[in-house]
């Protein structure tokens, strides 16, 4: 793992969030998720989209008007890209460590 | 321009939202744990009927888990999210293994009430089980996730 395996799409930090959410529940609804990231409906909007492009998550919309609610789900690819991206944060963070240490040594 | 962003930071935020799902949650309505107890108690009158009314037994079981599957909806929507159980927060994880440890001993309790005393007992044991045992483990998990909301601060 290492810089090159970063993805792009998730590598945004609203979109990390995002997924990062989204790895770990069967179901987030759109309130929530804008709750949790702090942004605008139009920012979510966008960020979303985007994640749905990529085919990483599933968007599924029930009821209309004020009743209406937007529920996304990370999907198989996403789920994947996910642990790609953080394994990939956390091997540079591992490299970082032990380039920081004068000599050579793991920190333990 | 020089960034302070390392790969730290998209790691410590990850894990923040990760957890969001366990630790982030409407206040529960306080008419959930005598439901449940109630439902545990309508679950131990049904299966009790098994033997004499089978076709009861079936009905009544329909229905609760009819009931079950419908709060499990609502419950849904008033939270926003459903976790997974995929990357619990290690002191959330602690919370929940205590629930089991105590969901095993209070069904243990009321099949062996049910069986020595009768259904009546049994139900009347897993009402005040389950809705203690629910109340117990709200302030449990309400604890740590505190603790993780903490931790991750």
């Amino acid at each position: 793992m290492s810089i090159v395996d970063l993805d792009p799409v998730i590598h945004a930090p609203k979109r990390l969030a995002a997924m990062a959410v989204l790895a770990a529940s069967t179901s987030t609804d759109f309130p929530f998720l804008r709750a949790h990231l702090g942004v605008s409906d139009s920012d979510l909007s966008k960020q979303m989209s985007a994640l749905e492009r990529s085919g990483y998550v599933e968007v599924a919309k029930t009821g209309r008007g004020r009743g209406a609610v937007t529920r996304y789900r990370i999907t198989r690819e996403g789920t994947a890209a996910f642990r790609r991206h953080v394994a990939a944060l956390e091997a540079i963070v591992a490299a970082g460590r032990s380039h920081a240490d004068p000599v050579g040594q793991p920190v333990r | 321009m020089e960034s302070d962003r390392t790969p730290r930071d998209p790691l410590a935020a990850a894990e923040r939202a990760g957890a969001a799902p366990y630790v982030d949650y409407p206040p529960t309505p306080w008419w959930y744990f005598p439901a449940a107890g109630a439902w545990a108690a309508s679950m131990v009158v049904a299966i009790g009927q098994a033997g004499e009314r089978p076709g009861l037994t079936v009905g009544l079981v329909l229905v609760l888990v009819a009931a079950e599957v419908a709060f499990i909806g609502w419950y849904r929507r008033y939270r926003g999210t459903m976790p997974s159980f995929s990357g619990v927060p290690a002191e959330v994880a602690r919370a929940m293994g205590g629930f089991a440890v105590g969901a095993v001993v209070v069904v243990a309790v009321v099949v062996a009430a049910t069986v020595w005393a009768g259904v009546l007992a049994g139900a009347a044991l897993a009402f005040v089980g389950v809705t203690a045992g629910l109340v117990a483990y709200e302030r449990r998990y309400e604890a740590a996730a505190r603790a993780t909301r903490e931790r991750l601060a």
